[in-house]
């Protein structure tokens, strides 16, 4: 019985494994989404996970650290990573630039978050954490989601000639490491400052990513919405 | 002179001090960083208080430092954004990042720092008010909509997708107080519809980035409809004054026809037509005034002179027809019951057996089984022609179920004319099934002796406890198992009904025997119920018309006609046993002890075959003066007697 379902369950999730590009019922006109589409999905995604990120921080903040402004001497771990800090510079990058920032960033966050999921999870002796560690979860299935989304829009943009080939990035999405500030994440000992400190850091790169990608979708599509 | 002059630097020195309370110096007050603003994420502006100054000239400075940087910086503009603020130009303006600020307030004393802010830029954006709004009527088949349309902020660059801005508007009549909003998302047009003919509307719209603050409200714009005749109005004025038509004339007619609509809405209720029937007592609701109110006073007669006489008068079973004579008779006396059962209020626990009573009740319960009464004399036809000896188990159990069991769900049986036990304190008497109606009639007679709520309460059903016939005796258990296993003479009011047909089709069995016939008859038999023992046995015990001393008790017939319930076996069967002629000899003035007496003496039955127990409880009340003649017959379950004799007379 556990192999017939273990098989139907492979043959099932076969094809969705497969052919990702086209959602289309039987019978109808199959049409693999648009740029548009595919721009407008990930937008919203991202809009989702920052919106996510940011309700845990504020969480966060009441919970733990009442007193306002508590910013202290914070280094997030993505600092290496060069990302336009302006309107100009956002636009002087490009499209292949700044999507492989964009696909950086998510590339960053993946292991750190399901890093923070763990180490909420493990602190049960909070109630707190047990109630963020499902929101930690799920963002970090989001962005991880995210990644894949964005990704594909790269690929559809290149499919149409709207970016060239020359994008360095894609090849080696893991290659971003940080060295000091994301070892101490790798070493998991996370207390609850660490994860103050990271929810702070991810809500500001998520927005990030979420401002890029529209940057990026009114440079290539002009006339949707912008 | 010396205190002269002393007195000069003091005289000075109140003056200074004087003069110096009026005029103080100090360092100046703490300011404090009030709000930054950012109008469209590139450029923002802090604004201060200032705390006291002092009394001295007091400059303020702003100072930030960057996130992950130790310069610390001045403010570049302090004079673009007004008075006490500085103004971050798109140079000195980045985003995502946190800016450390703090205001010094200076005088010639000292000075002052506020407290540091942190802000990033990106979460302070409150753009200006969307720009050009503009609204239009426009015509649509559902009448006049307004079009509101609208532009960002110039500032706010939402081309480039730099920054995304949601809007809102609000709407209201002029001279309302209450605005009507609705959030438009991130499109720059909204349509509002169910306008007021000839209204003035007031129309304001304002914006905000996705995470920020909204912006003021933009200035209002008016717009008036024109006046234009809404459709439906008309629609419902039509309707309106059509239906105001016809109620007019419903009512017209209505009134024309008054009294058959009365007539057909509220029929007169037909008033209760029994002799004697005090509907005013009915309508106060006391029952019990009402049906004693029905009791003549002569009737029953208690004496029980005329035994005989009572049982002529009401009971006859002898053949079928005549049993259905004697049901419908049953029915007629109903109104007798009822006022029998109205006079004996008196408590009298010994009364049970052979009393007037007891037949009222008896015809009581008939009555009240009337419907069932139908049903079984149809069936009785059936059975008889089916057997003649006794019951047919099948067919009996089947007519007797179908009359039980519903009632069984209601808590209650309705056996169709009954024995009652007569019981209220005492215990049961034996129910010697002789298939008469008049041992039926004793035992409805017990029934009367309970308070007058029971019994009229009984009269509505036959059963209120059952007695078990053995275990699992359903259809003789009626009423209450659960109270049951427990001893039932600890019961204060149990009364066992058995089917009258019980006693019919007895007497069915009988009939080619002896014919049954009434009082004077040996062949009429009659069946007591003369207690019931600890295993809910009815015990049976013909009636004897030897002695009728006490009231109403009737005593019939004697002679192998009896039948006796023994018991109830295993197989759920009631077990008669006719018991050889039984004769009651001894009375007392007591009634209770004389029937019981009697029945003890006369018969030590009992017993059901499935239980040993009773054997053994029976014989001590048993005189032992008659042992019951060994013919038995088996009652079926439902009550109905299987005669696995042949002939018992």
């Amino acid at each position: 019985m556990v192999w017939v379902a273990v098989l139907a369950l492979v043959y099932l999730d076969f094809p969705i494994r497969v052919g990702t590009a086209a959602i289309c019922a039987h019978g109808q006109e199959c049409h693999a989404p648009s740029l548009a589409d595919l721009f407008d999905r990930v937008i919203q995604q991202s809009s989702r996970v920052h919106g996510i990120s940011s309700e845990l921080h504020s969480d966060y903040e009441q919970y733990f650290f009442p007193s306002k402004n508590h910013i202290g001497k914070r280094k997030c771990h993505t600092y290496s990573i060069l990302t336009p800090a302006d309107k100009e510079n956002a636009q002087r990058l490009g499209r292949e630039e700044l999507t492989e920032v964009i696909l950086r960033l998510l590339g960053a966050w993946g292991d750190p978050l399901s890093q923070l999921h763990r180490s909420m999870t493990q602190d049960q002796n909070q109630d707190f954490n047990h109630y963020s560690s499902n929101k930690a979860l799920e963002m970090s299935d989001m962005v991880h989601e995210l990644r894949s989304g964005v990704t594909k829009v790269a690929e559809k943009m290149k499919l149409l000639g709207v970016i060239s080939n020359a994008l360095g990035y894609m090849s080696s999405p893991e290659s971003l490491a940080p060295s000091s500030v994301s070892s101490s994440y790798e070493r998991g000992d996370f207390n609850s400052i660490d994860h103050h400190d990271l929810l702070y850091c991810f809500r500001r790169d998520s927005n990030k990513v979420k401002n890029y990608l529209r940057i990026l979708k009114c440079t290539t599509l002009p006339e949707l919405d912008c | 002179m010396r205190r002269a002059v002393g007195s000069v630097p003091l005289l000075l020195m109140l003056f200074f001090i004087g003069h110096a309370k009026e005029t103080r110096y100090s360092p100046p007050g703490k300011p404090k960083l009030t709000s930054c603003r950012s109008p469209e994420k590139e450029t923002f502006t802090c604004w201060w208080e200032p705390g006291s100054d002092g009394g001295l000239p007091t400059t303020y400075a702003l100072y930030y430092r960057k996130e992950n940087s130790d310069a610390v910086y001045e403010c570049p503009d302090y004079h673009t954004a007004g008075e006490n603020s500085c103004f971050f130009n798109k140079n000195d303006t980045s985003i995502w990042v946190n800016y450390n600020i703090t205001v010094v307030a200076t005088n010639a004393l000292g000075s002052n720092f506020s407290d540091p802010v942190d802000v990033d830029v990106v979460y302070i954006v409150q753009p200006h008010t969307p720009e050009n709004v503009t609204v239009t009527v426009m015509e649509d088949k559902d009448g006049p909509f307004l079009r509101v349309s609208w532009e960002p902020p110039r500032k706010a660059d939402t081309r480039s997708g730099w920054i995304t801005l949601i809007y809102e508007l609000r709407v209201k009549l002029e001279g309302e107080e209450e605005w009507e909003e609705h959030r438009a998302g991130q499109q720059k047009m909204f349509n509002i519809f169910s306008l007021r003919s000839g209204g003035m509307y007031l129309v304001q719209v304002r914006c905000k980035p996705d995470h920020g603050f909204w912006s003021e409200w933009s200035s209002t714009t008016y717009i008036k409809v024109p006046d234009y005749f809404p459709r439906e109005t008309s629609v419902w004025i039509l309707i309106a004054v059509f239906s105001a038509f016809i109620f007019f004339i419903l009512t017209w007619i209505l009134n024309l026809k008054s009294n058959s609509v009365k007539h057909c809405l509220l029929p007169p209720v037909p008033g209760p037509k029994i002799k004697g029937f005090d509907k005013q007592l009915l309508k106060n609701g006391r029952s019990e005034e009402v049906f004693s109110a029905l009791v003549v006073p002569g009737f029953p007669p208690t004496t029980s002179s005329d035994c005989e006489d009572l049982l002529v008068e009401y009971l006859e079973v002898y053949t079928p027809e005549e049993q259905e004579l004697i049901l419908e008779e049953g029915k007629d006396l109903q109104e007798g019951c009822l006022k029998s059962k109205g006079s004996p209020s008196d408590s009298d626990s010994g009364r049970g057996s052979c009393d007037s009573h007891t037949l009222l009740m008896e015809k009581c319960g008939e009555g009240e089984g009337k419907e069932e009464k139908h049903q079984e004399r149809a069936q009785k036809g059936k059975r008889q022609q089916k057997h003649q000896t006794g019951w047919e188990e099948g067919d009996v159990s089947h007519t007797r179920e179908d009359v039980l069991s519903p009632d069984m769900s209601e808590g209650r049986v309705k056996t169709w004319p009954s024995v009652f036990s007569p019981l209220p304190q005492y215990s049961s008497r034996p129910l010697d099934h002789q298939g008469s109606l008049e041992t039926a009639r004793q035992l409805c007679l017990s029934d009367s002796l309970f308070p007058p709520p029971s019994t009229s309460s009984h009269l509505s059903y036959n059963a209120k406890e059952g007695l078990a016939l053995g275990s699992g005796q359903q259809e003789f258990y009626l009423g209450k198992k659960q109270t049951h296993p427990s001893n039932p003479q600890s019961q204060p009011r149990w009364h066992l009904q058995a089917h009258s047909d019980f006693n019919i089709s007895s007497m069915d069995r009988k009939q080619a025997a002896s014919g049954l016939q009434l009082p004077g008859f040996r062949s009429t038999e009659y069946v007591e119920v003369q207690r019931v023992n600890q295993e809910d046995m009815v015990i049976l015990q013909p009636l004897f018309s030897s002695s009728c001393q006490r009231d109403g008790h009737l005593q019939i017939g004697q002679g192998e006609d009896y039948s006796k319930v023994k018991g109830v076996d295993s197989g759920n069967m009631l077990l008669l046993q006719r018991e050889v002629e039984v004769k009651r000899e001894e009375e007392d003035g007591d009634r209770y002890s004389c029937d019981i007496q009697d029945r003890v003496t006369e018969s030590c039955y009992t017993t059901s075959t499935a239980a040993s127990s009773q054997v053994t409880g029976k014989p001590t009340s048993c005189a032992g003066t008659a042992m019951p003649v060994q013919e038995e017959m088996v009652l079926a379950a439902n009550g109905y007697v299987d005669q696995n004799i042949t002939s018992v007379h």
